[in-house]
């Protein structure tokens, strides 16, 4: 029991990890906006559905605009709530758009004392039908975006697209640190046991790799299912990380390949070593020099970014790397259950 | 156990598509904020771990068998 | 002996096989000429993308073929006698190097031969110069090492394949972008950070091999 100390850490962080990762709410935002176009000059109705809102407390404070830029922004003359999850809001839209196009995409600004503010941008698309008019409607500017409410909650980012599989990140995101901290933890041992030659090193090494190899499988699989569901394919093509990660465990497998087909106990422990070793060596540049130099969906490379380090907010923060350690430990443990059962079948075979 | 593994494929091969053509917001994982892709994920880890413990299981179990024949 | 002298020792024995067995190197060069001229006959006119892409497939294949056959080319027996004579590193670095040349004139005539079937479409030569100078190095580098490593093994040529591949990968990634934007199919003003990022993998593996093989040669 003393010494599985670390087991028990392991388990506890990833319950806390599960627990908060998926009971913590997202913060309220905007689910939808229908319709998604109007024309200007008539009065028209639009229908705002909310994600966690809860539009009926308070519901005199809400607010929304349409809004162009910091200068010109149109809001909403009346607001008819019609559930915790929806409301309508109807603008009275000027003849004439505030720029010089017929057609703009406007973002839907939205405030509430109780929720905060949220944003859907290019939620609404106003053409402009009647010719130019002189003067831009003073309705544009009357009353502008101001007094934005900031509600301070422990809350997940509600973001577009992603909405609850924001989750995923402590799960797929976490397995892939999970794996490289399990597989720098096998080339310690591939050193170790160049150094000492001990069998022992040697078959920590091979489990450690196991337990990674595991993780990045269970990573990819995670992975093709979340991107499915926001990238709209299994295997999004020309994406720089995934094949990167296919090619990483194509090196992988070779390394078991490898093993397999070396008979000589201490000769297998050496060369499956150096390989991997040299393997990790040539992953480097493959899992981090490669994805930055190309555009990537993934976030940290290309500029294209559902989340980076900037959208990592310390609440996920707070989730995030617990789940990392939990993952590594729970990884270190299956590897050390393995490491166990090579060295049990050892030492049947040499009695 | 052959026979159940050819039945899992069988079913597999005609759910996959069914659910890969489904790509319209109302379908059932993108319901409530595609909560379910989540679900799946999780699933999917979950079934990665199962799958371990009985490679574990069956290696574990040789080596049982080793140990009652020469011990 | 010094390391140098060594080296030099060893290059000159690499040559002098290579000399006393012309098949082997005639056995290239052919692949090389056979599999550009069945381009040359199945396309009608190639596009720069497909061009680059089929070069550095052909040199990709003429390195494995070139370079496999370092180490398992030596029996056992001989393998005993230069380890009695000479240090691990030299033997690692004298086959490097032999093999970095190689492949360098393999490559810059696998050019020569597609720039007169297809036309030559590099506007930068510099640029691209440097990518095949690079690349080859980097191919070999990985290449040697891995037969080596097959070497130990029993059956070689499959584990060849196996192990070498997934590892040059990498390289080949950024050989191709490297060319293409060589070749203007794109413009990319970080594209030094990219030959630079080569150079460093390059020297990467090379560390790697200098530091690895006398575990290898162990035995």
């Amino acid at each position: 029991m003393k010494s599985s100390w670390w087991k028990i850490l392991g388990v506890a962080l990833l319950l806390y990890a599960f627990i908060f990762g998926l009971l913590m709410p997202l913060k309220p935002g905007i689910y939808a906006v229908t319709p998604d176009n109007a024309i200007t000059g008539t009065t028209s109705l639009i229908r705002v559905e909310g994600y966690n809102t809860n539009f009926t407390k308070e519901a005199e404070s809400i607010k929304v605009w349409l809004k162009l830029n910091d200068t010109f922004a149109l809001m909403a003359n009346k607001i008819q709530v019609i559930d915790d999850m929806a409301l309508n809001a109807s603008f009275d839209i000027p003849v004439q758009l505030p720029i010089k196009k017929r057609i703009k995409n406007f973002t839907l600004v939205m405030d509430h004392k109780v929720d905060g503010a949220s944003v859907s941008p290019s939620a609404v698309t106003l053409t402009q039908k009647a010719d130019k008019v002189d003067n831009i409607s003073p309705q544009w500017t009357t009353n502008p975006i101001a007094g934005l409410t900031i509600v301070n909650k422990f809350n997940f980012p509600f973001r577009n697209i992603l909405y609850e599989t924001i989750r995923n990140l402590y799960f797929h995101v976490s397995l892939w640190l999970a794996m490289m901290i399990l597989f720098i933890a096998s080339v310690v041992m591939s050193f170790k046991h160049l150094r000492s030659g001990k069998p022992e090193d040697d078959w920590k090494s091979l489990s450690l790799t196991a337990a990674g190899t595991l993780m990045g499988f269970l990573g990819l699989f995670t992975g093709m299912i979340w991107a499915q569901y926001t990238w709209g394919s299994f295997w999004p093509k020309n994406e720089v990380k995934l094949n990167m990660t296919a090619v990483a465990l194509l090196i992988y497998l070779a390394y078991f390949v490898l093993r397999g087909s070396l008979e000589n106990q201490e000769q297998r422990g050496r060369i499956s070593a150096v390989y991997n070793i040299f393997a990790f060596a040539a992953l480097i540049p493959l899992l981090y020099v490669v994805p930055r130099l190309t555009s990537s969906l993934h976030p940290g490379s290309g500029g294209n970014s559902t989340f980076g380090s900037e959208d990592l907010d310390n609440t996920m923060r707070a989730v995030f790397y617990p789940a990392v350690i939990g993952w590594t430990l729970l990884g270190v443990w299956m590897g050390s259950i393995m490491y166990r059962a090579i060295a049990l079948k050892d030492k049947i075979l040499s009695r | 156990m052959k026979k159940r593994v050819l039945n899992f494929l069988i079913i597999m091969t005609l759910f996959v598509p069914s659910l890969m053509a489904q790509v319209e917001r109302t379908d059932f994982m993108r319901s409530i904020g595609k909560i379910y892709v989540v679900v799946a994920v999780i699933l999917t880890i979950f079934t990665g771990i199962i799958l371990f413990l009985i490679y574990l299981d069956r290696k574990i179990s040789r080596l049982e068998k080793q140990i009652e024949k020469n011990g | 002996m010094n390391l140098i002298s060594e080296i030099t020792f060893l290059l000159r024995k690499e040559l002098t096989i290579e000399l006393r067995q012309k098949y082997a190197i005639g056995g290239i060069l052919l692949y090389v000429f056979s599999t550009i001229f069945i381009i040359y006959m199945s396309f009608n006119r190639i596009d720069k993308q497909t061009w680059n892409a089929l070069f550095w497939i052909v040199v990709l294949f003429a390195s494995v073929n070139a370079v496999a056959k370092s180490f398992v080319q030596e029996s056992g027996n001989r393998q005993l006698y230069y380890y009695m004579l000479v240090n691990p590193s030299a033997i690692i670095l004298s086959k490097i190097i032999y093999n970095v040349i190689l492949l360098l004139l393999l490559s810059l005539l696998s050019f020569f031969a597609f720039s007169v079937v297809a036309e030559n479409p590099v506007r930068n030569m510099g640029q691209f110069l440097s990518a095949l100078f690079l690349g080859s190095m980097g191919l070999s580098i990985a290449i040697t090492f891995v037969s080596a490593i097959a070497a130990k093994a029993n059956n070689s040529s499959t584990l060849m394949a196996i192990l070498s591949f997934p590892l040059v990968i990498p390289i080949l990634l950024l050989l191709i972008k490297i060319s293409s934007n060589a070749m203007g199919l794109m413009s990319d003003t970080a594209i030094r950070k990219d030959i630079l990022s080569l150079l460093a993998i390059d020297c990467l593996l090379i560390a790697m091999a200098f530091v690895l093989f006398p575990f290898l040669w162990k035995d």
